[in-house]
């Protein structure tokens, strides 16, 4: 059975459409990635979920109920860490956890929870006086309080440094070896590709791939961007540049060489510039960006799922 | 109950605003010091003693007429809006409450934060009127901190029903406000609307007239509250009568006392004034429960 199986929702606010025909499952014990840039769409599909907000148009089902109908069972079995909450100011981060277990009728001990998002000794104090990740860390110990069938976790490690995401990130992973289904939204796509089985790409309100993560590694490679600074290249030069091993996609603009490829190919492809007559005159690489992502899934390369209209997406 | 966890967690969210320790305090100060005006003046004359708790009550009652029900909205007004604009709300309807409980734990917990520094205060001045008290005036003393209790919790259902239904802490402050200028300032213009329109369109006679507007005065919780304090003192009759008197009951009203009397009807008696004021405790929730379940967060 699917955890999640959204129909051809659509949700619109006023004029604005927020999400446009989201078709989407996400399969039971699976650990999903729903990427997209700010702005996207992927909160207000998180707060169709949770019904905290009605889609306009479309069924939805979690955990094989209407979230609307039976929202409150639904939220009975399901963990969440939303977006753009805040903690109770005056109540410490005991009582918080204290009111989660009390809310899911739950057997949990407060301090263990504590310690395993890393709260540890922070427990008596007030959560108005948590940080921005340690409110994070708060909420995600109150998702995780009941052994949840279902964890949604609307941009978890957003306000972590790198230790805390990675932190997260071992939760996540425990929490899917327990057998719990993760829906994990992120804009960042380091988080998503370290830790989730499968993914989904969302852009302005509609879904652009739906891949396992095997297949976001083909299509981006090993997520390193080479981009060369040369005059007068022609795409003709860049052919030899295709063939290499581990690159994944050349592209050009006369002044600039964009390449898509493994960190240890990049020699090999200044050298196939160079041979091909190129002068090269500077080069820099940076990590594959979710533009770059997007570019990659749209450039026909990608999938079939692929919209037509989001091949207007500018380089 | 999903309700139960929403109230408890409400109070004791509210407890450490300073909010409830500035009400404790003041109802203390108001009640105690009823009780040690009555030990103090009252001396050792039963008959006067009695007289003086009874008038000091009569005008304690115009104080928490306006006190309690504003202190209650304010209490009140922002208990659902604001947890909407912070985002708190958010990690609460994580949880798995439904937003009826949501509204009625609230309703519950602010109850208890606005109820409770009455009865601390009517518990601290019986003590202190212990010593001297005959039985009748703690009878008495009980029934109106019970009454005054009730209009808290009157008032903690309008505020926490307009919370419910608005979508701002702005539109719940001016729907709090409105509704308490309504009731304070603008309802016997509206009686006397009413009144002046119903007579011209049915002729009704005197006696009719005066039924129409006390019909329409009790309907409004502070006038009923106060004319269930009245009745604490003095015959349901008088208490109605004087609902139509000037100053305070200082100038009684004598076409009031000709038209409603000699006996009461029934249909004016304490026990429908009471459902009048309980009318206004569920109306405003159950209004504010059902826009509140159509609510985009």
């Amino acid at each position: 059975m699917a955890a999640i199986e959204l129909d051809g929702v659509t949700k619109r606010f006023g004029d604005v459409t927020a999400v446009e025909e989201l078709d989407l499952t996400v399969p039971e014990g699976e650990v999903f990635g729903f990427l997209g840039p700010n702005g996207a769409g992927k909160s207000t599909t998180i707060n169709v979920l949770l019904d905290f907000v009605r889609p306009s148009a479309g069924r939805v089902e979690v955990l094989g109920m209407d979230p609307q109908a039976d929202s409150v069972a639904v939220r009975e079995r399901t963990g969440v860490l939303p977006e753009g909450f805040s903690t109770y100011d005056r109540l410490t981060g005991r009582e918080h956890l204290e009111f989660a277990i009390e809310s899911k009728d739950a057997d949990a001990d407060p301090d263990a929870v504590l310690d395993r998002v890393g709260l540890a000794g922070d427990g008596d104090r007030k959560a108005g006086g948590y940080s921005k990740g340690m409110a994070q860390r708060l909420a995600l110990g109150m998702a995780l309080v009941g052994d949840p069938d279902l964890l949604i976790l609307d941009e978890p490690s957003s306000g972590l440094d790198p230790a805390g995401a990675k932190e997260m990130r071992d939760i996540v992973r425990e929490e899917a070896d327990r057998g719990a289904t993760v829906f994990f939204s992120s804009h960042v796509l380091g988080q998503v590709e370290a830790v989730c089985d499968s993914v989904g790409i969302l852009r302005d309100g509609e879904l652009v791939a739906r891949d396992s993560i095997e297949g976001l590694r083909e299509t981006v490679g090993t997520g390193a961007t080479l981009e060369i600074t040369a005059e007068g290249v022609t795409d003709d030069d860049l052919g030899a540049v295709r063939e290499l091993d581990g690159v994944d996609a050349a592209s050009t603009d006369g002044a600039t060489v964009t390449v898509q490829c493994d960190s240890e190919a990049k020699t090999a492809v200044i050298g196939a510039l160079e041979d091909a007559g190129v002068a090269v005159e500077d080069f820099s690489t940076r990590e594959s960006s979710l533009e770059d992502l997007f570019l990659a899934y749209t450039e026909g390369s990608a999938p079939d799922e692929a919209p037509d209209d989001a091949t207007e997406v500018d380089a | 109950m999903s309700w139960e966890a929403v109230a408890r967690k409400d109070f004791r969210d509210a407890v450490r605003s300073r909010w409830l320790w500035v009400l404790s305090a003041l109802s203390i100060l108001v009640f105690a010091g009823a009780a040690v005006g009555r030990l103090y003046v009252g001396g050792g004359n039963q008959q006067e003693a009695a007289a003086l708790l009874r008038g000091f009550l009569f005008y304690l009652k115009q104080g928490t007429a306006i006190i309690i029900p504003l202190t209650a909205l304010v209490v009140t007004y922002a208990a659902i809006t604001r947890e909407r604009e912070s985002g708190t709300i958010k990690l609460l309807l994580s949880l798995p409450h439904s937003r009826d409980d949501v509204v009625l734990g609230k309703f519950l917990g602010r109850s208890a934060v606005v109820t409770l520094p009455v009865l601390i205060g009517f518990v601290v001045a019986l003590l202190a009127l212990l010593p001297a008290a005959s039985g009748l005036d703690i009878f008495v003393y009980v029934q109106f901190a019970l009454l005054t209790a009730l209009l808290g919790v009157v008032f903690v259902g309008i505020g926490v029903g307009v919370s419910a239904a608005a979508n701002t802490n702005q539109q719940a402050l001016v729907g709090a406000g409105g509704l308490f200028a309504v009731f304070w300032f603008l309802w016997n213009f509206f009686v006397t609307g009413v009144n002046r329109a119903a007579t011209d369109l049915f002729g009704l006679s005197t006696p009719d007239q005066f039924r129409l507007r006390l019909a329409l005065k009790i309907l409004n919780p502070i006038q009923a509250y106060k004319t269930l304090v009245d009745s604490l003192f003095m015959s349901d009759l008088e208490a109605r009568i004087r609902m139509f008197s000037m100053l305070f009951g200082m100038i009684p009203n004598q076409q009031a006392a000709q038209a409603l009397g000699p006996e009461l009807s029934p249909a004016f008696g304490d026990a429908v004034v009471l459902a009048a004021m309980l009318l206004w405790l569920v109306l405003p929730l159950a209004v504010g429960i059902v826009w509140f379940r159509e609510a985009e967060l």
